[in-house]
């Protein structure tokens, strides 16, 4: 018989680690229909017909967040056999909050009580036998990171799946409460299951509108609301709210034993009140970040990117290839194409994947310590000041490794304005990708210049910042950030498994990349570049027709386009627009291109031997004009896809590209007539469209905010809007 | 009563109200804020605060903190 289990917890409980622990690497991971919120189901270890569905971490079944909405619509539509609830030890009282809501559903709980040990080195003690009797379900102690009693709880679960045990019986409220559910019951016969009547009842005395759509025809509770918040002078909602917690005090007196503490600070708050001073937070979390950049970009980063693209690539992938075609008397087109299409281009991106993995690696560390949270806490007062929220800046943090994973985490921002906000930004962090962009303009135009890398980020933070402060500005974004509101986990070791796993999803999203995105687009460029027309007739080419093939064409087509950004002065301009639009497919492309472009089969990662080439066809100004405009302009088409996905929603898809380009557009352009009239003191239209660009860029800047935005702030999280 | 985000850094109180619009009050009642519950402020950055509740360390923008009034 197959049997469904609900895990279900709330944020920071150790839920994933259970999840975890119970399937091991036998997972789905998918979305939940018609939204952006990550469902993972699994196999219970040695169970074949066990499904284990991991519920996003809500607090409540309210429908304030589109995780409680996706979470109680499973539990309502789908009625797993079993709920398998995890609770935090250390935080009994808030956790039981939702253990009082699940268990109204008529499913069978099962608690799993976490992080007790934790508890019990604090002195406290929880009865969990009296936790049982008084809650009427199913108890297990476990801890979940030592993965002690996980299995026993899953049996646990199961056993109480298979005797198809009665529901268990609901959290009762005061009598005067109880009179009102009753008569809303009634009103409720024959619309839903008798289990699920209780629950119903509650949510409509709640005035929940999700719930009414969920019913066959309106019920309307008005009256019998009115009398309650007559009788009891409150808001139905906090009357209830305020009966749940009451009930878990009463039992936490019966269950828990609290040591008494002359030191009512732990070791978290501790913690906190050193990384979170006024004066002290950020000076610390620079010391970290750069730690973390140094480690993973400069030493262990840069010795095994050094290692892949040198040794593996370098001396066995892509000779190996070449030699053993060759053996195999392999037809030249085809030599040609794996060898210098395939291989080199997949190869220029699988380069990055250790580096990648170490930075993955330390903010996946810092994220499961618990110091990310204190990130976002801390980073919150100044991205406040430009319109985005302080969970704004962990997306932007991976995203300096590689935009997917980026866009992606931007998933944990409740707010819709601030989420959407996030993902049109976060691509503007220089990637590891854009890096050899910056080290081929940095060589070829500035003499190597460190300030060119400095100036990268900077361009990139400012473009953030101009960004969120013109956008809050518009209609779309009118208004504050949500006010924030964040749990912040007590601070722990981090298990090597979580951080293992948490590296390899953000890293696996970057080499999944390489695998198609690139691969394509490598198969597309080399025929692009390789076949074109010679003397009328369609084949092949030697080397040096490069400037018959059908890129150039292309490129020679759309090269005008770029004329105002100073890119087709030498008269080579098609391949500036050509390395650009190949950029848009995968900024890795842009050096490579470069390189087949100017006739080297192959260049080292900063382009070096082409960098004379280059210099002789662009002045500087235009130069550091293409460098941002690959920094800024819509990236990849993997990260275009994660931003289709993420902003699920085609218009703002179109718009969030739109809007990146035409940025990376216009800065380009200013920064090439303007740097051009400074440079050289040529004024022409183009320096006067510039001037004029600049001018109404500062207006967008300064002008007053909206109405709109001096409202007070509003949490747009309801359901509907994502 | 005063708004918790006059509270000092290290010093407790009980909460009496939680104001705002709904949504913003339904959250913070969720996450543990409820009128009668105490309430300790563990440090305070700018005007943001992190704050225990129920045994739990939520963090609290300003302008949530001027809603929760001790």
């Amino acid at each position: 018989m197959s049997v469904r289990i609900a895990l279900a917890g709330n944020p920071n409980s150790g839920k994933t680690t259970l999840f975890n622990a119970l399937t091991g690497s036998n997972q789905f991971v998918g979305n939940w229909p018609g939204v952006t919120v990550e469902k993972k189901e699994g196999r219970l270890k040695g169970h074949k017909e066990v499904t284990i569905v991991d519920l996003p971490g809500i607090y409540s079944l309210s429908p304030y967040t589109l995780e409680e909405v996706v979470a109680r619509r499973f539990l309502l539509e789908e009625k797993p056999d079993v709920i398998l609830n995890i609770v935090d030890g250390t935080n009994l009282e808030r956790n039981l909050y939702l253990s009082t809501q699940l268990l109204e559903l008529g499913i069978p709980v099962v608690l799993a009580v976490n992080m007790l040990d934790l508890l019990e080195k604090s002195g406290d003690q929880v009865h969990i036998g009296k936790l049982k009797e008084k809650l009427g379900c199913e108890a297990v102690e476990i801890s979940a990171l030592k993965g002690n009693g996980v299995m026993k709880a899953a049996e646990k679960a199961l056993s109480l799946a298979r005797e198809k045990k009665a529901a268990p019986k609901p959290c009762p409220f005061q009598s005067r409460v109880e009179e009102s559910l009753l008569r809303v019951q009634e009103e409720l016969k024959g619309m839903v299951p008798e289990e699920q009547k209780r629950y119903f009842a509650i949510k409509l005395l709640e005035r929940d509108e999700q719930i009414q759509k969920l019913l066959p025809r309106a019920v309307d509770a008005g009256g019998e609301i009115a009398r309650l918040e007559e009788d009891m002078d409150d808001d139905t909602e906090s009357i209830i709210t305020n009966e749940r917690y009451q009930y878990i005090s009463s039992i936490m007196q019966d269950c828990c034993r609290k040591a008494a503490r002359k030191d009512t600070l732990t070791l978290s708050d501790k913690i906190d009140k050193i990384v979170t001073n006024r004066i002290l937070a950020l000076p610390i979390f620079a010391v970290i970040m750069f730690l973390v950049y140094y480690v993973s970009v400069t030493t262990v980063g840069d010795w095994l990117t050094g290692w892949t693209n040198d040794t593996l690539f370098g001396e066995w992938i892509v000779p190996g290839v070449s030699s053993g075609l060759a053996a195999i008397h392999c037809a030249d087109w085809l030599t040609s194409l794996v060898a210098d299409g395939i291989v080199a281009g997949v190869g220029a991106v699988l380069g990055f994947v250790p580096q990648m993995l170490v930075l993955f690696l330390f903010l996946a560390v810092l994220e499961s310590c618990g110091y990310m949270a204190r990130v976002a806490f801390i980073m919150d007062r100044i991205f406040r000041k430009f319109g985005l929220s302080g969970k704004s800046f962990i997306p932007m943090l991976i995203g300096s490794g590689c935009g997917v994973p980026g866009i992606m985490a931007s998933r944990t921002i409740e707010s819709d304005r601030d989420r959407k906000m996030t993902i049109m930004t976060t691509t503007f962090v220089p990637c590891g990708a854009k890096l050899p962009i910056i080290a081929l303009i940095a060589g070829a135009f500035f003499g190597n210049a460190g300030w060119v890398a400095w100036s990268a980020y900077f361009v990139g933070i400012a473009a953030i910042v101009c960004s969120g402060i013109i956008l809050k500005k518009t209609r779309m974004f009118a208004g504050d950030p949500a006010p924030f509101v964040m749990e912040l986990p007590a601070y722990h070791l981090p298990t090597p498994g979580n951080v293992l796993r948490s590296m390899w999803e953000r890293g696996w999203s970057f080499i999944k990349k390489a695998g198609t995105v690139i691969l394509l687009s490598s198969i597309v460029l080399w025929f692009l570049q390789g076949f074109g027309w010679v003397d009328g007739r369609f084949g092949m080419l030697e080397a040096e027709q490069l400037e018959n093939s059908i890129l150039a064409y292309i490129g020679n087509g759309i090269a005008w386009m770029f004329a105002p950004l100073g890119w087709t002065q030498g008269g080579e301009g098609w391949k500036m627009a050509v390395a650009a639009v190949t950029g848009l497919i995968a900024k890795e492309n842009v050096v490579t291109t470069f390189g087949i472009l100017f006739g080297y089969a192959e260049v080292a990662e900063d382009g070096a031997e082409i960098w004379t080439r280059l210099s002789a066809v662009m002045t500087g100004a235009a130069a550091y004009g293409f460098l941002v405009f690959n920094l800024l302009c819509a990236p990849c088409f993997a990260a275009m896809g994660a931003i289709k996905r993420e902003m699920n929603n085609a218009k703002w898809f179109w718009f969030a590209i739109g809007y990146q380009c035409g940025l990376a557009y216009l800065v380009s352009l200013c920064i090439y007539q303007l740097g051009t009239w400074v440079t050289t003191g040529a004024f022409g239209p183009g320096t006067v469209i510039a001037i004029l660009v600049v001018l109404g860029f500062f207006y967008l800047l300064l002008r007053p905010a909206r109405e709109g935005s001096r409202r007070p702030a509003g949490m747009k999280m309801a359901a509907g809007g994502r | 009563m005063m708004p918790l985000s006059m509270v000092q850094a290290g010093e407790s109180g009980t909460i009496k109200k939680v104001g705002g619009k709904e949504e913003v009050r339904r959250f913070l009642k969720n996450l543990g804020f409820v009128a009668g519950g105490s309430v300790t402020v563990v440090s305070k950055t700018g005007g943001n605060l992190i704050v225990n509740v129920k045994d739990a360390r939520v963090a609290l923008g300003s302008d949530m903190a001027s809603r929760i009034l001790v």
